[in-house]
């Protein structure tokens, strides 16, 4: 979006990820309770605005996150949904309100809980009145797909696609909010059970519960909640997936290209100077992909990025430092929020035992949500944050 | 192959429940199999107006919003772009069960199940228009609908 004022993070909060036994609605407050307090925030008439990113707990989502923090009554709450891509849109819309004068403070939360609300042991899909959906189309298939075109293309093998969790989960090691984390080997990654072909369990993220929390404000707000270390939004994007039934090449991601390409352009930062991403690797393939769509390296040499370690530590730029999908397990409407909290606390050097050495000074995020037949992804977030102190 | 098979369902269907059945056929804009035995084939919808050629049909035309529109036969055979074998699948759907991208020659992809031998599908092969059971319905009855496999020699 264009900025037509500075906006800049005050506060993040984000739960533990896994299976939790409470629901959507205590984990968002978990999350929001604690970017609250990280804002200096002391009471519930401040935060002026808010957005929940939620996408199957049912109606009314969004109010029930803030009853309990005495919030209801005092803002306008507003549900925000995209699928995947719902947590961080949730954040896109606080600090739309922020930039163009709505408010000069605001509040996105991401959160959900699946474990308490799906039957195991199905794949999420699309609705029924989609072709694609009628013929037995699932998410994790349509990201097989890509996979068996990559290799096919490539000559990369389901060993390499293995090496991105193997990354991940490593980056995840001694995160306390991930889920899935530490050595694995390759090995267990081939060998476990079979999803959608070359897809494997280990490749796929978890179906998991979780939240995130993002307080956003304008630079006066900054002085006046007294915040030390300011993170500045450089750059928000959200954009909807053109509609094909054409040929084209699955490899790449229009979506997320073009996306990429808007917020370069918009912040005026360009992919040589990220140094952290957490990315949409809801699936081994994904990842190794959006090295390309992101222009970290040229079309066709994600593998060998791969491979020489620019993307984990010592590399060009650590990618899912915070482990992931892939380890944080993928609470659709909490996921983005959550890449956005764990992206302010890199910059803020403030995750111990995971952070990023040095300490990284611009991180980006990156979202899609959906698979409406015909697009690869119905949405795409992306967020450039930089460190402002 | 089983084109008759389900509309008979159909029809008995209609006859046992008082409640509309769930489809049978899917879908009568997408697919025809003639009557007289000549081989199935797809829909595609050209715009009168700006001559866009589409399938699924989609109302109005996306790329000049027309509403009027020339059904055209499709090409039966395509080439197989990706593929997947699916062992996790949709909630009530039988695993395991294969589907990929089958890119025609109208410069169309068709995103469709394949019917065949599991793991027996590559990148890149000649495949070929069928019919048969893609799911079941909220009756239990098997939905027809088109599939591709590997042509007849």
């Amino acid at each position: 979006m264009k900025m037509q004022r500075e906006v800049f993070i005050a506060g993040v909060g984000e739960t533990v990820f896994g299976k939790h036994n409470v629901d959507y609605d205590v984990l968002g407050r978990q999350a929001a309770f604690q970017a609250l307090q990280a804002s200096n925030i002391d009471r519930p008439d401040v935060v002026q605005t808010a957005y929940v990113g939620n996408g199957l707990n049912g109606m009314g989502a969004a109010q029930r996150v803030f009853r309990d923090l005495g919030m209801c009554g005092k803002l306008a709450i507003i549900r925000v949904e995209s699928a995947c891509s719902a947590g961080a849109m949730a954040v896109y819309s606080a600090i739309k309100d922020v930039t163009t004068g709505v408010a000069d403070i605001s509040i996105g939360v991401g959160c959900e809980n699946h474990t308490m609300h799906r039957a195991t042991g199905t794949a999420f899909a699309m609705g029924m009145d989609d072709v694609e959906g009628m013929q037995g189309a699932v998410m994790t298939g349509k990201y097989a797909m890509r996979a068996n075109r990559y290799m096919h293309e490539t000559g990369a093998t389901i060993e390499d696609l293995a090496m991105i969790t193997v990354k991940n989960r490593k980056h995840a090691t001694n995160n306390p909010h991930a889920w899935f984390k530490g050595d694995i080997s390759v090995e267990a990654i081939v060998n476990s059970r079979m999803i959608a072909y070359p897809l494997t369990l280990q490749q796929c993220c978890g179906i998991s519960d979780g939240a995130g929390a993002v307080i956003v404000c304008s630079k006066e707000m900054v002085k006046k909640l007294g915040i030390e270390k300011p993170v500045k939004v450089a750059g928000a994007v959200v954009q909807s997936g053109p509609y094909h039934n054409r040929p084209r090449d699955i490899t790449g991601d229009d979506i997320t290209e073009s996306s990429a390409q808007q917020l370069y352009e918009e912040s005026g930062i360009g992919p040589e100077e990220v140094d952290i991403v957490e990315l949409h690797d809801a699936f081994t393939i994904a990842e190794l992909l959006y090295y390309e769509c992101l222009g970290m390296c040229k079309k066709g040499d994600g593998l060998k990025y791969l491979r020489d370690g620019q993307s984990t530590y010592g590399g060009q730029c650590v990618f899912s430092p915070r482990g992931g999908m892939l380890s944080y397990g993928h609470p659709i409407g909490a996921s983005g929020a959550a890449q956005i909290a764990a992206n302010v606390k890199q910059l803020r050097g403030e995750c111990e035992g995971y952070q990023v050495d040095p300490i990284p000074k611009v991180a980006l995020s990156h979202v899609t949500g959906g698979g409406l037949g015909g697009t690869e992804h119905a949405a795409c977030t992306m967020h450039m944050l930089t460190k402002a102190w | 192959m089983s084109d008759s098979k389900g509309s008979d369902k159909s029809k008995k269907n209609k006859k046992k429940k008082e409640k509309e059945p769930d489809i049978t056929f899917f879908h009568p804009e997408l697919l025809e199999i003639p009557e007289d035995g000549s081989p199935a084939y797809l829909k595609g919808y050209k715009c009168k107006k700006c001559g866009q050629l589409d399938f699924p049909k989609l109302t109005p035309c996306p790329s000049c919003w027309g509403t009027d529109f020339e059904m055209v036969k499709l090409s039966r055979k395509g080439k197989l772009y990706s593929v997947t074998d699916i062992y996790i699948g949709q909630p009530g759907m039988k695993t395991p069960y294969m589907f990929g991208y089958i890119d025609l020659p109208e410069n169309l992809r068709i995103f469709a199940q394949m019917e065949g031998e599991i793991g027996s599908f590559k990148c890149d092969e000649e495949v070929e228009l069928t019919t048969g059971t893609i799911r079941t319905n909220m009756d239990g009855l098997p939905v027809t609908s088109y599939k591709f496999t590997k042509p007849s020699v």
